[in-house]
């Protein structure tokens, strides 16, 4: 514990925007992950524990379609969309045969996919770290900002996937498709009574999750070290960030997302070797003060 | 109840059990059989602790390689940093992983299916996360190499190859006999009722949360008993121990073996470390390998080597029983009842 | 004896037990009669501790034990069975009322020289029989009929000799033959057990044929009690509770 460095850092506005950015950004990337994992539960009330492997997929998709194409938006969108097609192909051909099966069931297929996707990885790409190099248009010099540091790539990610949370959050409040999906979440019963075949909400629905971890995978790319089980620490951290929030909450998951972003940030200063267990504890406290998450609504 | 138990024929059989496993090395005179069985008992004992949670309880936990790797770690410091005899440290880590169970239990064990399964992984990633920082104690993603002392106690010599295995089946055995127990008193049918009505329970003076929570600490301390033999089998103890694969696999042995009858963990386990050293012996791609199995399984049987065999005696035993009920029913054609008319 | 004094209970301002004062005699055996919404689940779930009272105590034997849990009030006593059984589906009768007054009894003993213990053995062999149930001993629970799923769960309760046993209505969802020889066993049970049974029930003539003592709930609140006789004849019942039914039944 080096309490006196995070003081330090504390008062010092570099030190503070330096670990800011760095924090809002690892919260970002968590939050199109946690997002897809609670939409997935809120709807289907089932926990993909193979998302982080759609995350890794994202990365590795991207990093094939920019040595192939020397386009940073087009590894990204391959990454996204690269993976928005796996995961309807995961849900229709797998998951959707254990809908109603025992949780364990449930895991055991995503257990099963993770082990292929790892090594599918290594077969593929190497079970060497893979570094993606930053696009040529980020190279630049960092912007300084009250003495910290701003890399223009961090400013950029945090742009795009503020973006890309105001858009997901107009989708699902604010149009048809988002009104059956909160209602399917609510009553799948009653949205198939009105004629909305649940088989294309759910794949949907697993669709767009697919589609927010392979664009966080592709964004991430750059300044992540890319191998296989990349995702595992991901996806720990992805239902933290629900069970703080509240599952099936997209709002809560962007709070829980920037939350634990902050506090890896900062925790790095001050507790280098306790900062996962600082997000244990912060989980452990909301478990205990409010068992459904910030913005959860009912029982656990 | 339907299987009666009682201590002193159960100890018998553990007893033939135990002579039986310490001849088969004279018939099977390889060190390749040898560690097949120390690694046996230390999945075995693991894998079946973690039923007493899946199969008897209902608490679906996908974190309990936390105890295994607690268990391996605990004991492998201990050893390698105090000047203390083997039962010693076998205590201390019993102990510890009990203190460990309680607090992770008390957080988790009342909260629902899902979140019970990903809190408790979420727990054995803590673990894994500190195991990999704090290097300078652990040895991080290297592992605690090394070796760990053995000092002999009560003529036991546990750098001996067969010394080793002898204690290991001994307590594969003496651990079994005790879960067995366990499963049979009435706690262990308390565990029953609340897995099959959780709702009722209550009302029949059922302290939901004080027996899980005692189940959940039961299962932990086991747990950490696989993780020992591990450690004595590797003389260490390494990251991998305590990554949520190991508790995947854990799941997976149960489910292949069955998990309604109390030896199936132990036979998936027989069956999953023989798949394992047939794949990797074919090649590298164990991952695939494995996955690809654990779907066709998944999505194909459903249920366990031991859950047909028990289902398919229990089906034909309730078909004669209804059966047998109808006939008496129609025999006895109506109830003598004093209708109030 | 249960006593139970001003006993309230509401739910979003809408009052389903409103000062509720009843008394039930040591080894009584009553029914709680009223029409549907009258409250007289809630009333049990309030005695039971699945509710926690806004107000009132419930005395049994002098202790207040409004607010407990169901555990602790089961422990001191008060059994209950439900109006849908809950039973224990995997289980087979034996193993379900053997399990139940082991957990009831024993539920953290984990050693002992054998099981099950063989005193409660005899217990639940003697619940088996007076519930009928002996010769479907080793049937799984849940491919048991409705009729002895619901003998199950009372069995269940009886197995751990509650001083007050609470059923709600015993006879839901049975044909008129079946009630009959349901509400004999109940008899059975209560005369040689001798607890205080009190019972929830919409067939009139059951509740007038073996009832001691009736409790009319209405809206929450009592409305009457007496013997069969005095509710029979009480105006108010009549009126707002019984009305054609019961004119039609006993012309």
């Amino acid at each position: 514990m080096d309490l006196s460095a995070l003081g330090s850092c504390l008062i010092s506005p570099s030190c503070v925007i330096t670990q800011s950015t760095s924090g809002l950004i690892i919260g970002l990337l968590l939050f199109l992950v946690a997002a897809g994992v609670s939409l997935i539960f809120g709807v289907l009330k089932v926990v993909n524990f193979a998302h982080g492997a759609f995350y890794m997929l994202g990365a590795y998709f991207a990093y094939s379609a920019y040595q192939l194409s020397g386009s940073y938006l087009i590894a990204v969108l391959a990454g996204g969309i690269g993976v928005a097609i796996f995961g309807v192909l995961f849900e229709r051909l797998l998951i959707s045969r254990v809908y109603g099966s025992p949780v364990l069931m449930q895991i055991l297929v995503c257990y099963a996919m993770i082990l292929i996707l790892d090594d599918v990885v290594k077969i593929i790409w190497g079970a060497d770290f893979l570094s993606f190099g930053m696009p040529p248009a980020f190279q630049q010099l960092p912007i300084l900002f009250a003495g910290g540091v701003v890399p223009v790539f961090y400013l950029f990610l945090i742009v795009i996937t503020l973006i890309i949370a105001a858009l997901l959050g107009l989708l699902i409040t604010k149009t048809r498709y988002g009104k059956i999906v909160r209602a399917a979440a609510v009553n799948p019963s009653m949205v198939s009574a009105l004629g909305i075949n649940t088989g294309v909400v759910y794949a949907s629905v697993f669709m767009l999750g697919g589609l927010l971890a392979g664009l966080a995978g592709g964004l991430a790319a750059p300044v992540r070290s890319l191998t296989a089980g990349m995702g595992t620490s991901i996806i720990i951290e992805s239902f933290i960030v629900t069970v703080i929030g509240g599952m099936g909450s997209v709002a809560g998951a962007l709070v829980g997302s920037i939350l634990i972003g902050l506090v890896r940030s900062f925790g790095s200063i001050g507790f280098p070797l306790f900062t996962e267990g600082l997000m244990f504890v912060m989980m452990a406290v909301v478990l205990v003060l409010k068992p459904s998450g910030l913005f959860g609504k009912e029982g656990r | 109840m339907s299987a009666r138990s009682s201590l002193l024929r159960d100890s018998l059989i553990a007893i033939a059990a135990f002579l039986v496993l310490a001849a088969l090395p004279y018939i099977f005179p390889s060190k390749g059989f040898t560690d097949f069985v120390v690694r046996l008992a230390a999945f075995g004992i693991f894998a079946t602790s973690l039923n007493l949670l899946v199969g008897y309880s209902g608490m679906e936990s996908f974190g309990h390689g936390l105890y295994f790797g607690l268990g391996c770690y605990t004991f492998a410091l201990i050893m390698q940093n105090f000047a203390v005899s083997i039962p010693v440290a076998f205590l201390l880590t019993i102990f510890l992983s009990i203190l460990v169970a309680v607090v992770v239990g008390s957080i988790c064990v009342n909260l629902s299916e899902i979140y019970f399964a990903f809190l408790t992984l979420a727990f054995q990633m803590l673990l894994h996360s500190l195991i990999i920082a704090w290097t300078p104690i652990t040895g991080g993603d290297q592992g605690l190499t090394g070796g760990i002392p053995r000092p002999p106690f009560l003529g036991i010599r546990l750098d001996n190859y067969y010394h080793l295995y002898l204690f290991s089946s001994g307590l594969l055995v003496v651990c079994l006999l005790a879960m067995h127990h366990i499963v049979q008193s009435p706690f262990g049918y308390t565990l029953r009722m609340i897995r099959d009505n959780v709702s009722r329970a209550p009302f029949l003076g059922i302290n939901v949360f004080r027996v899980r929570l005692m189940a959940y600490v039961i299962a932990g301390a086991f747990g950490a008993v696989g993780g020992i033999v591990m450690s004595l089998f590797v003389s260490g103890a390494f990251p991998d121990f305590a990554y949520w694969t190991i508790s995947g696999e854990a799941i997976f042995m149960i489910m292949l073996g069955g998990l309604t009858v109390f030896l199936g963990p132990l036979v998936g386990a027989v069956m999953l470390l023989l798949l394992n050293d047939v794949v990797t012996k074919l090649t590298s791609h164990y991952g695939i390998v494995l996955g690809g199995i654990i779907l066709l399984f998944a999505l194909g049987l459903r249920k366990g080597v031991l859950d047909f065999v028990a289902d398919m005696w229990r089906d034909r035993r309730q078909a004669t029983l209804s059966a047998e009920n109808r006939s008496e029913v129609a025999a006895s054609a109506k109830p003598a009842v004093a209708a109030g008319e | 004896m249960l006593t139970i004094e001003n006993l309230s209970k509401s739910f979003g301002g809408v009052a389903a037990t409103n000062d509720v004062s009843l008394h039930f005699p040591k080894g009584s055996l009553s029914a709680v009669i009223g029409p549907n919404g009258a409250g007289k689940t809630t009333f049990f779930n309030l005695i039971t501790g699945a509710f926690r009272p806004d107000k009132g105590r419930i005395l049994l034997d002098g202790t207040d034990i409004a607010g407990l849990s169901p555990p602790e009030i089961v422990r001191r006593g008060i059994g209950r069975a439900f109006q849908i059984a809950r039973i224990f589906p995997t289980l087979t009768v034996h193993d379900a009322i053997l399990g139940a007054v082991q957990a009831h009894r024993h539920q953290h003993t984990v050693i002992g020289r054998r099981f099950p213990l063989p005193e409660l053995e005899d217990r639940a062999a003697h619940v088996m029989q007076l519930a009928g149930l002996t010769s479907k001993a080793k049937i799984v629970s849940r491919n048991l009929s409705h009729g002895d799923q619901k003998l199950l769960d009372i069995a269940l309760a009886l197995v751990l000799e509650p001083q007050v046993l609470l059923l709600d209505e015993p006879t839901a969802g049975m044909g008129p033959e079946e009630r009959w020889a349901m509400i004999d066993t109940v008899h059975r049970m209560w005369e040689l057990e001798r607890m205080t049974l009190i019972f929830i029930e919409h067939d009139m003539s059951i509740v007038f044929k073996i009832a001691q003592s009736v409790k009319v709930l209405s809206y929450g609140r009592v409305l009457a009690e007496g013997t069969p006789d005095e509710i029979r004849r009480h105006p108010e019942v009549i009126k707002a509770y019984l009305g054609d039914e019961f004119e039609a039944a006993h012309a």
